[in-house]
């Protein structure tokens, strides 16, 4: 997978890493990817959610040792 | 058609406050329409200045906007203003987002604010005293056309 940007939220609690990737993805190109990543476990239940809202399409979201690493392609 | 998200935030607490503007960036943030409804103890988030008193406010008025006023207690432990001071850096050093740093994300986001008109005659409130940020002065008939069309309808 070819990661065009990455989006570090790290220490953030909810709301602000789904919309810092809202924000992001505004400033992407349709079909370029991005790597979020963050450390508030609730944001991996999160991301897929907010991507079904949004319409962006989700692509995977893992928890490397406390890091959550996820990644979306802009529509 | 986008999906609609309205809330009546009644309480003029921090705590709830910051569940309500959370709730509302985050509809926003995902592709909804967003509408908060201030009314009663709520308009105390809206107050331009701490003690939003006027000339044209009668005593009552007057002292009501001087005892509710914009430094917003918490629903619990509030220890006369000790207990938000205390949440306060807690959010900061734990980096959660402020209420005001919400708010401001929240009319990034175009979140729609309405200002219960009810509530600000009885207060003797006016445009002056509240922030810019308020999109509408209206009343219920106004609120319920937002929220009979929205899918998530929240009082708070």
């Amino acid at each position: 997978m070819e990661i065009n940007k990455t989006l570090d939220c790290i220490g953030l609690f909810c709301p602000m890493p789904v919309i810092k990737t809202k924000m992001e993805l505004e400033n992407m190109k349709s079909g370029e990817v991005l790597e979020i990543l963050a450390d508030d476990p609730g944001f991996i239940k999160d991301l897929p959610a907010w991507c079904i809202m949004s319409g962006e399409n989700f692509l995977e979201i893992k928890n490397e040792n406390g890091v959550v690493k996820g990644y979306v392609m802009k529509k | 058609m986008k999906d609609k998200m309205t809330i009546i935030l009644f309480s003029g607490e921090m705590d709830k406050a910051i569940a309500a503007f959370t709730l509302a960036t985050t509809a926003a943030a995902s592709n909804m329409d967003v509408t908060i409804f201030f009314t009663f103890w709520g308009l105390n988030i809206l107050k331009r200045s701490v003690i939003a008193t006027s000339k044209s406010q009668n005593i009552l008025q007057k002292m009501f906007n001087t005892m509710s006023t914009s430094r917003l207690p918490i629903t619990k432990l509030n220890m006369f203003g000790l207990g938000p001071w205390m949440m306060k850096k807690l959010m900061k050093k734990s980096k959660m987002a402020s209420l005001d740093e919400l708010m401001k994300l929240a009319k990034q986001l175009n979140v729609k604010y309405i200002a219960c008109t009810t509530s600000c005659g009885v207060l003797g409130l006016t445009k002056e005293n509240l922030i810019d940020d308020v999109n509408e002065f209206a009343g219920a008939a106004a609120y319920l056309a937002e929220a009979r069309e929205s899918k998530v309808n929240l009082f708070i």
